[in-house]
């Protein structure tokens, strides 16, 4: 009863605090979306939706290894995050996207690893009947599937020059 | 005179130059302020809804609708549109350079700037034009061609979503539609942080939140209404010129961080995204159709009416939808497998996994991922097994794909939300008269179409009654809140159905005395549907009334209350109910009900409704008979 009054609560906040529009205020170098219930709670099936309560800034919700500031300017995300912050909110349909080799998660994941057209069948493809790698457990971290998701396309000819935008 | 040395000319040129060119700003400034008023350009519909002035019901003049000081440059900028705009032209003579923390004039109000400049015809000699290194770049990331306008159908269960909510979509260069997720969504919501829900529903009625813009990506819209809420989602394409879009972004630029006073009814979502689309092309006026109050799927229907404004529409089913498509597809068997497969608290057994078929895969997974996402089920086990269940699928060759069917009828298609009926009728064989007035928004018996099925809101439904025998008219019942939510139970979902109605009706005493009686009834129970038939429901639950009337001036009881539904066809619904409570504090009496109602659709807004009733309460028994005409307005 207590998470459905949060969350009844929550719901009623909506986006008030994710990417707030700083035509004003400081907004830069602040990583409010993403899912902050990630943070220390295991398994890649949160238990609920992480957007909608508790939204705040400047919670990094995976290790960053490449050391910028922040993922957000003024609301918008900058590119270098783009896809780890899309899989990082999106993990459990990702995951049921590639398991099946096809859907809409998939299809933005795609686009925004800049994948050309002739070779998606083949990216889904390779995902699918990797699938255990890229999702080696059910605790596995947003890390862990950039990590896995890397290995797998660097072994692949074809697939190894979308590695870039990992 | 003293020799002046180099130094010192140098710093007096600096300070003639200053203020000559402070001068030279000043008539500059000067000349604009007197071109924008020889145009009378605060009046123009573009400053007006630039600055949201709305002359509301009950205030004289115009005001803004923003609340908060920092959208107005002038002192009396809220209540003055061409002090405003003279303060606002001022404003952009800044040089202040942009930081992380501060923006320049011009860049914070960009949308007025760029009207400003494009109508005055600014010389960027006389005033020169800021970088605005953050509103290009913001601007940028959006990489926008198209405005979606997203509405989430109705949410019973939370109240400020009963009526649905809207949002707007900025749609990115070459996006289509299986890559929406990645847009960037706009959306007004009240900053709410009162758990208790009175104090929510009292704050949110009167203006006690804080309402602010928001953008966030649009996939975490679309896991908030579709998944967690389980909404499905309308997304209207709105055909609007790149200019006009660029008018769009450049205002929500400029409200950002702006505040405005949240009221439910009139200033809530809905309407907020009207005034943005009015700032793209203030010829719509759509926020004006909508003076009292404002509910998002009227304001759909605005939009929609407009000649080519909605090119195109695309329909997201929520993930209940998607799971009743699922099972319509699939035998018992099928369905008994697909359950066993996502069962927890059995060991997870992956040859059964290995071997089941796509379908049966994908039902599991999506039944036990709606769990999950509702809260019904948690913890490792559950994280296991729908991982487990991924795996298994992943052997499969098979993509499986599902088409939902769009709904015949979208949510601005069906009746409109206001209601007025003529009725006539007879108690006991006593003639009467009704004149039946209900604001918002929907019943039972209503025409379905475009509305959440097993769904009644009814907000200060007014009834008053004629009798010919006393040739009086009365108030017969002022309904402030009925709200029904029978949502069916089938071999998966298994929603718990409610209702709840709060306001006050006439009493007839065996006696013969009556008089009018307050009430509050909040019942909770089940609905069932047999496919292609009918539907019933069993509810139980709690009464309180208070009349002058009763002994002691109350009673409070409980009771149940069984009814079915039947549509036996597309034009004609009839349902039958009964209900029993009985009281046993206060005055004690026991209360039946047994009603048979039939509703005939003669067209989209009007409808013919018959009803029937035998009450026994209070030492009265009394049938009543009628017929009342409706119309949807």
């Amino acid at each position: 009863m207590k998470l459905r009054t949060k969350l009844f609560v929550a719901l009623v906040s909506l986006s008030s605090s994710a990417g707030v529009m700083a035509a004003g205020e400081n907004n830069v170098g602040s990583c409010g979306w993403g899912s902050k219930l990630f943070a220390g709670q295991s398994g890649i099936f949160p238990q609920a939706f992480a957007g909608i309560t508790n939204l705040s800034f400047g919670n990094q919700t995976f290790a960053i290894s490449s050391g910028t500031s922040g993922c957000t300017q003024d609301g918008a995300v900058s590119s270098s995050w783009q896809t780890a912050l899309f899989i990082d909110g999106n993990k459990e349909k990702l995951a049921r996207d590639i398991s099946r080799g096809q859907g809409e998660t998939l299809d933005s994941l795609a686009k925004l690893l800049g994948v050309s057209d002739n070779d998606k069948a083949h990216l889904y493809l390779t995902a699918r009947q990797n699938f255990d790698r890229i999702f080696p457990s059910a605790q596995a971290s947003t890390d862990d599937i950039l990590q896995g998701f890397q290995q797998v396309l660097a072994q692949d000819d074809t697939l190894k020059v979308y590695t870039a935008k990992l | 005179m003293f020799p002046a040395g180099p130094l010192l000319m140098r710093v007096l040129c600096v300070v003639l130059a200053l203020t000559s060119s402070l001068a030279a700003a000043d008539d500059y400034l000067t000349e604009l302020v007197a071109a924008a008023s020889a145009r009378s350009l605060h009046q123009d519909p573009q400053w007006q809804a630039l600055l949201h002035y709305k002359a509301r019901a009950g205030l004289f003049g115009l005001r803004s609708l923003a609340d908060d000081s920092r959208f107005f440059n002038a002192p009396d900028g809220k209540t003055n549109p061409q002090a405003e705009l003279a303060a606002t032209l001022a404003a952009f003579f800044s040089t202040d350079a942009e930081t992380a923390e501060q923006q320049n004039p011009q860049c914070r109000f960009m949308a007025r700037y760029q009207w400003l400049k494009a109508t005055l015809s600014f010389d960027a000699n006389r005033l020169p034009e800021q970088p605005c290194a953050r509103f290009h770049a913001w601007r940028e990331k959006l990489d926008p061609e198209r405005i979606t306008l997203v509405f989430a159908s109705a949410y019973l269960n939370n109240p400020s979503s009963a009526y649905g909510h809207t949002l707007l979509r900025v749609d990115r260069v070459g996006q289509a539609d299986n890559t929406s997720l990645l847009a960037y969504a706009i959306s007004y919501a009240a900053r709410a942080d009162d758990t208790n829900a009175l104090l929510f529903g009292l704050k949110g009625l009167f203006g006690g939140y804080n309402g602010t813009y928001a953008m966030s990506p649009y996939y975490q819209k679309v896991a908030e209404y579709n998944d967690f809420e389980n909404r499905d989602l309308w997304e209207y394409e709105l055909a609007l010129t790149p200019a006009e879009i660029e008018r769009i972004l450049a205002h929500v630029w400029e409200l950002g961080p702006i505040n405005f006073d949240y009221f439910f009814f009139d200033e809530n979502c809905a309407y907020q995204l009207l005034l943005l689309l009015d700032v793209a092309r203030p010829s719509l006026a759509l926020a004006d159709e909508f003076p009292l109050w404002a509910i998002p799927a009227d304001t759909i229907r605005a939009v929609a009416q407009i000649p080519g404004l909605v090119r195109r529409t695309v329909f997201r089913p929520s993930r209940s939808t998607v799971l009743k498509t699922r099972i319509a597809g699939m035998d018992a068997g099928q369905i008994e497998r697909a359950l066993a497969l996502a069962r927890i608290g059995t060991p997870l057994d992956p040859p059964s996994m290995a071997s089941a078929p796509a379908a049966e895969l994908d039902l599991a997974y999506d039944y036990l991922d709606y769990r999950r996402e509702r809260g019904d089920l948690q913890g490792p086990e559950v994280a296991q097994r729908l991982r487990a269940l991924l795996s298994a699928r992943s052997k499969l060759d098979e993509p499986g794909e599902l088409s939902i069917p769009t709904p015949a009828v979208r949510p601005e298609q069906g009746h409109r939300s206001g209601r007025i009926g003529l009725t006539l009728g007879r108690l006991e064989g006593h003639a009467f008269q009704e004149l039946r007035l209900r604001p918002a928004y929907h019943d039972l018996l209503d025409a379905q179409a475009g509305f959440l099925a097993g769904s009644q809101i009814d907000f200060f439904n007014v009834v008053l009654r004629h009798a010919n025998d006393s040739g009086q008219v009365a108030l017969e019942r002022f309904d402030i809140a009925h709200v029904v939510s029978l949502s069916l139970r089938d071999s998966l979902l298994k929603p718990t159905a409610w209702s709840a109605y709060f306001g006050a009706d006439r009493l007839r005493k065996g006696d013969g005395t009556e008089g009018m009686r307050g009430r509050i009834t909040v019942m909770g129970g089940q609905a069932y549907g047999l496919t292609n038939c009918c539907q019933w429901h069993l509810l139980a639950g709690g009464d309180i009334q208070g009349s002058k009337r009763l002994e002691d001036g109350y009673a409070a009881g409980g009771g149940a209350k069984a009814g079915v539904q039947v549509d036996l066809s597309a034009a004609w619904r009839v349902a039958a109910g009964v209900r029993y409570f009985h009281y046993f504090l206060g005055e004690e009496h026991t209360a039946r009900e047994a009603r048979l109602e039939a509703r005939l659709t003669l067209s989209t807004d009007w409808a013919l409704r018959f009803e029937a009733a035998e009450q026994r309460e209070l030492g009265a028994r009394s049938t009543t008979v009628s017929a009342t005409l409706y119309r949807h307005f």
